[in-house]
């Protein structure tokens, strides 16, 4: 259902091509009632000697150039109001020149007039301007694309770093944020701007420019995924007919992330908008989304830098348990089934959410996974790791779980039991130690005949300990024998005992 | 116990273990798979084993795992490649997991019993595998299904052939990048197989397709195949189809696919021939050797050699030398270690005369480098150059090098030159080392750091090897022993050390002579830990002594240490004695 559902959608940049064709017919017509065009062939580079400053222009999907016909340098204020729609495109094409900003001294007096020029635009933006006409939106999306569509230069960071929260990293700059920060600011107005219908701003907002966009999350600079983060926000709001494609896309970003690279900057800021695009889900959840959380959700437990996104995507995990509680116990099993083993810092994580997650669960659901649940708590509470330990113990201070504890522990007392009889006698931390007897305490008070009687089980089983270990090798030996005599028949003569790599001419007799 | 009369049901047996809490007993039972066959015989273990493991298939990855791997090398237990096809139905299934490791291990696993299977099996079981799986709803199955395909195709008739052409083509062109991502990576092993019509007609325009993918990550793999796709096709198709699409990539705006094409450029030199070569690969080559990114031309630098040694000797002379030059001196670190650890190789490619003018000046700047590594990456491929120009005109260089990295505070760095030592006093010969790192290799055994004073030990016998005992006992033997009454015990214990690794390559004699008296002196040790590892330096010069000495020397001092106080020591000397008497029993 789901693979039907995505193949209805258009594939990647088919609307490119479209874009430039009304690109080109639309100026003239849309320029002459201004009445003084120009004839001025002015193109992206318009001031003498800037085509040498352009350091890399991105194979854009819009047009090279939409011609304007005024002076870029002059003000707004300065020109009458027919004239201002080509003095946006003049000034936006203006900043379609890239920049080298490895080196602050090159090019020193066009990057001021850059700057200058993205200002000014900012603040047309900004004084609520008539419908945009689609000559501007055109203009707008080729300098955004310029701007911003870039390739990261090499992660020069040492690749073990990317562990817990606790090793701070220091975050990376890009040194163009100067113009890049404006450039997105003067995106943001332009999105949000009521002035940019939704219609014919999707002709330019198309696929191929959401899918650059999504890259760039992948950015070292937290202020660059910052206003990504709001964008992105805004283009889901505002462009309905995008957003499969984008929850699509978003999808394939985590996918890779999870199942290819483990590395990728922007994790934290895309649940981030997941998690308000999840809020607004309609009711009753589509499937889509259900398997959104299944395959998407869950899995992103695993990449070993959880930490640095987990808040977030725990926001998103409890979004869709407060939508349908009905997920409660795959949820819970999914957490199982990624549950960190070797990694103490990863498992306190991991018992903070459940706990979160366990507040919003229901008697029903918890009872579909209480078993392995408890059994998981169990080895927690045992761990030689204290913070594991504590954390795991501290579950006993959550009334909602005592409760859930209390109408079932027929079956969770004898699981847990034995855990924390394990730690009385032999838990090497103190604070443990005194949690753990807290718990005993609650427990046999809850129900003292189902305490005892978890505590003589238990002693049965430790007599009995040694000799369930004796026949499983006992169990073993005899089928090793039994397979050893087994009559051989003709294909396998060769194989009396196991071998790893079988001879093909083996069996050819 | 009274269960020996029950009978066997390794089934049950198998099930019961599955159930297990405990992961380590699941996967114990898992890695025993065979035995419960074996018990089971071929029948059943096809009629119900198999099955079930069909089934089972819902627990732990880690679990999953071995699984994938047992059922890889199955075919003994189920009757042969006859039966070999009933395996594939619980791999088909693994085949679809989330698990990436899995995944890839039940991939290979069906690899594995695939090139077993016989034709027609392959035609009737095989093939609708792996077009099931390339029509799989989730985008595992079809990632698995894009590494079988090599598999599959070459058994297949004319017609079952141009379909599954057809299905590998959708799958370049699938919704989901990673499929695109596997079906790319995958399409060199693929095209190996197709015939060569079908190569230039179908297989390029999928390859074309995915070159241009908007993806990054795509284009990427693309470029991965380049190398592959243009090894199987003619020179002149080579020419025509993947050439312009390298030299197009060697320009992408993307720093990823440059540095791809920088590590594969050179493998596509014999496929397009000499002329393009030359009139299109070098310029692109010297492109990526002064690209912007330096991860590109560390990539680029780390392949000068290859690249040289197809060329011959005119064009990098003309061509790479400049970029050569230029690079060693490079604002990064990385890039002049990579080029380091290769430019020794293009000596015997330039020949004398070019390498005395053009490398040596780069030789030595490369020498005085302020980054330890680079230094090092010449010295490890010191060989190379002395066969082409010997080592008297490096070597005033060399011996400031060698004794700053000998100094160095990295420890890693002090040890990379010590694994050096040896080649290097091969090739300088016994004069110059006796002059100038004799004293240095002294002066390791006192170092600091335990991993250094043991490479230090083994290096002594590593020379003692090269140079012949008699040059040993002139030159090492002395020294090292008085060392022994150094006051710290650990540097006591490192000539303790020195001495068993040096006994065997000295000799009996010599051992007799000069290093017993010294070991069993240590027996009377203050520091325990001497005196156990004295224990251990008999328990190894057992085998080579005489059976008199063993007698009279070592084992009556064994004897004493065996009633020390310390229990370590007693531990070890009985130990020595045990061996001793094994020894003697044997002889």
């Amino acid at each position: 259902m789901w693979k039907q559902f995505l193949s209805k959608l258009p594939r990647r940049s088919s609307k490119s091509d479209s874009a430039c064709d009304s690109a080109h017919n639309h100026p003239g017509s849309n320029a002459s009632p201004s009445g003084n065009s120009i004839q001025r062939a002015s193109s992206g580079n318009a001031g003498p000697g800037r085509s040498t400053t352009v350091k890399r222009m991105s194979s854009a999907v819009f047009p090279s150039s939409v011609v304007a016909g005024i002076e870029p340098l002059l003000s707004f204020k300065d020109v009458p109001n027919a004239e201002k729609q080509n003095l946006v495109i003049s000034k936006l094409n203006l900043c379609s020149a890239v920049f080298d900003f490895s080196d602050p001294n090159k090019n020193s007096a066009e990057k001021d007039m850059k700057r200058q020029t993205l200002l000014d635009l900012v603040y047309f933006f900004n004084s609520g301007t008539p419908r945009f006409t689609e000559p501007m939106i055109s203009a707008s999306c080729r300098m955004f694309a310029i701007n911003l569509f870039r390739v990261f230069p090499p992660n020069y960071r040492t690749n073990s770093s990317s562990g817990g929260e606790t090793e701070e990293e220091e975050p990376i700059f890009d040194p163009a944020w100067s113009h890049l920060q404006l450039v997105y600011e003067l995106l943001l107005k332009f999105i949000a701007s009521s002035s940019l219908d939704a219609k014919l701003g999707k002709k330019y907002i198309d696929h191929s420019f959401i899918l650059r966009l999504l890259e760039l999350f992948d950015s070292e600079d937290p202020r660059e995924r910052d206003c990504l983060k709001t964008i992105l926000h805004r283009i889901y709001g505002k462009f309905m007919v995008h957003r499969p494609f984008i929850r699509k896309a978003v999808s394939n970003i985590f996918y890779r992330f999870v199942f290819e690279t483990d590395r990728h900057n922007g994790i934290a800021e895309l649940l981030e908008v997941f998690g308000s695009v999840i809020t607004g889900f309609a009711l009753p959840l589509k499937e889509e989304h259900k398997i959104f959380l299944w395959k998407v959700l869950i899995p992103l437990h695993k990449p070993k830098s959880v930490g640095v996104y987990l808040q977030q995507l725990t926001y998103c995990v409890t979004q869709f348990m407060e939508k349908e509680p009905k997920l409660a116990s795959s949820v819970i099993r999914g957490l199982l089934k990624y549950w960190p083993v070797t990694n103490s810092q990863k498992e306190v994580m991991f018992l903070s959410e459940l706990e979160e997650v366990l507040e919003a669960t229901n008697t029903v659901e918890f009872q579909k996974c209480m078993v392995p649940l408890f059994r998981r708590i169990g080895y927690c509470v045992n761990s030689s790791h204290f913070q594991v330990a504590e954390r795991a113990l501290f579950f006993w201070n959550n009334d909602h779980v005592i409760s859930l504890v209390a109408q079932n522990r027929q079956a969770i007392v004898p699981l847990i039991f034995p855990a924390l009889e394990k730690n009385s006698r032999s838990h090497w931390n103190q604070a443990v130690l005194n949690l753990t007897m807290n718990v005993r305490k609650m427990l046999s008070e809850m129900d003292e005949e189902l305490f005892l009687a978890c505590q003589r089980k238990l002693e049965e089983e430790e007599e009995r300990r040694e000799a369930v270990e004796e026949k499983r090798k006992m169990t073993w030996e005899r089928l090793e024998s039994a397979a050893a005599f087994q009559p051989v028949t003709g294909n396998t003569a060769v194989l009396v005992r196991p071998v790893m790599t079988p001879p093909m001419a083996a069996t050819l007799t | 116990m009274a269960m020996i009369d029950e009978p066997l049901y390794p089934i049950a047996i198998l099930i019961d273990e599955l159930k297990n809490e405990d992961i380590q007993l699941r996967l114990n039972s898992i890695r025993r798979l065979s035995t419960i066959a074996r018990a089971l015989g071929e029948e059943r273990t096809r009629k119900e084993l198999i099955p079930f493991l069909s089934e089972n298939n819902d627990d732990d990855d880690e679990v999953l795992l071995a699984m994938a791997e047992e059922l890889g090398v199955f075919i003994p237990y189920v009757g042969g490649v006859e039966y070999a096809h009933v395996l594939l139905p619980p791999l088909e299934t693994l085949c679809t997991v989330e698990e990436t490791c899995v995944r890839d291990k039940a991939v290979e696993s069906l690899c594995r019993i695939g090139v077993q299977m016989k034709e027609n099996y392959l035609v009737d079981w095989f093939v609708p595998l792996v077009k099931r799986l390339a029509a799989g709803e989730w985008f595992t199955a079809r990632v698995s299904s894009c590494g079988l395909f090599h598999i599959a195709y070459p058994s297949a008739p004319d017609q079952l052939k141009a379909e599954l052409r057809s299905i590998y083509s959708q799958l370049c062109q699938d919704d989901m990048p990673m499929v695109r991502r596997a079906a790319a990576s995958n399409l060199g092993k693929f095209a190996a197989t197709v015939e060569q019509s079908y190569l230039k007609a179908e297989i390029m325009s999928i390859f074309d397709d995915l070159t241009q993918d908007d993806q990054d990550s795509v284009r990427l793999l693309a470029v991965e195949s380049c190398a592959a796709l243009g090894k199987l096709l003619e020179p002149l198709d080579c020419v025509a189809h993947i050439l312009p699409v390298i030299v197009n990539f060697s320009q992408d705006k993307s720093w990823r696919v440059r540095y791809m094409v920088a590590n594969q450029l050179y493998e596509l030199c014999e496929a397009v021939g000499p002329e393009p070569t030359r009139v299109d690969l070098v310029p692109a080559y010297v492109r990526l050797l002064r690209d912007n990114e330096a991860e590109v031309r560390i990539a680029a630098a780390g392949k000068v050699t290859k690249f040289c040694r197809i060329l011959g000797p005119q064009l990098p002379i003309q061509h790479i030398l400049p970029c050569v030059k230029e690079l060693s001196s490079d604002s990064s670190q990385h890039v002049r270690s990579a080029l380091a650890s290769v430019i020794m190789g293009m000596a015997p490619v330039l020949g004398k005369d070019a390498t005395i003018d053009q490398l040596l000046p780069i030789f030595l700047s490369l020498l005085k480098d302020e980054f330890p590594d680079v230094r090092l990456n010449i010295i490890s491929k010191l060989d190379q150059v002395n066969q082409v120009i010997g080592i008297d005109l490096l070597s005033q260089s060399l011996l400031p090098a060698i004794v700053e990295l000998a100094e160095d505070r990295h420890w890693r760095v002090r040890l990379a030159i010590i694994e050096y030592i040896p080649l290097l006093a091969s090739q300088l010969g016994v004069g110059f080392f006796d002059d100038k790192l004799g004293t240095l290799c002294m002066q390791w055994l006192e170092d600091k750091v335990f991993s250094i004073r043991d490479a230090a030990a083994n290096n002594l016998k590593r020379l003692a090897e090269e140079f012949g005992p008699e040059w040993a006992m002139q030159h090492i033997i002395p020294q090292v022993l008085d060392k022994i009454s150094n006051p710290h015990y650990l540097y006591r214990m490192t000539i303790l050390q020195a001495i068993s690794l040096l006994a065997p390559v000295l000799g009996v004699d010599i051992t007799c002579q000069k290093l017993l008296p010294v070991v069993i002196a240590s027996s009377k040790d203050r520091v325990p830990n001497i005196k156990f590892n004295v224990a251990k330096v008999l328990q190894s010069l057992v085998p080579i002594l005489d059976q008199s000495v063993v007698e009279n020397t070592i084992r009556p001092c064994l004897i004493e240490l065996s009633e020390d106080p310390d229990v370590d020591v007693r531990y070890f000397a009985n130990q020595a004695l045990q061996a001793s008497d094994q020894v003697m029993m044997s002889s």
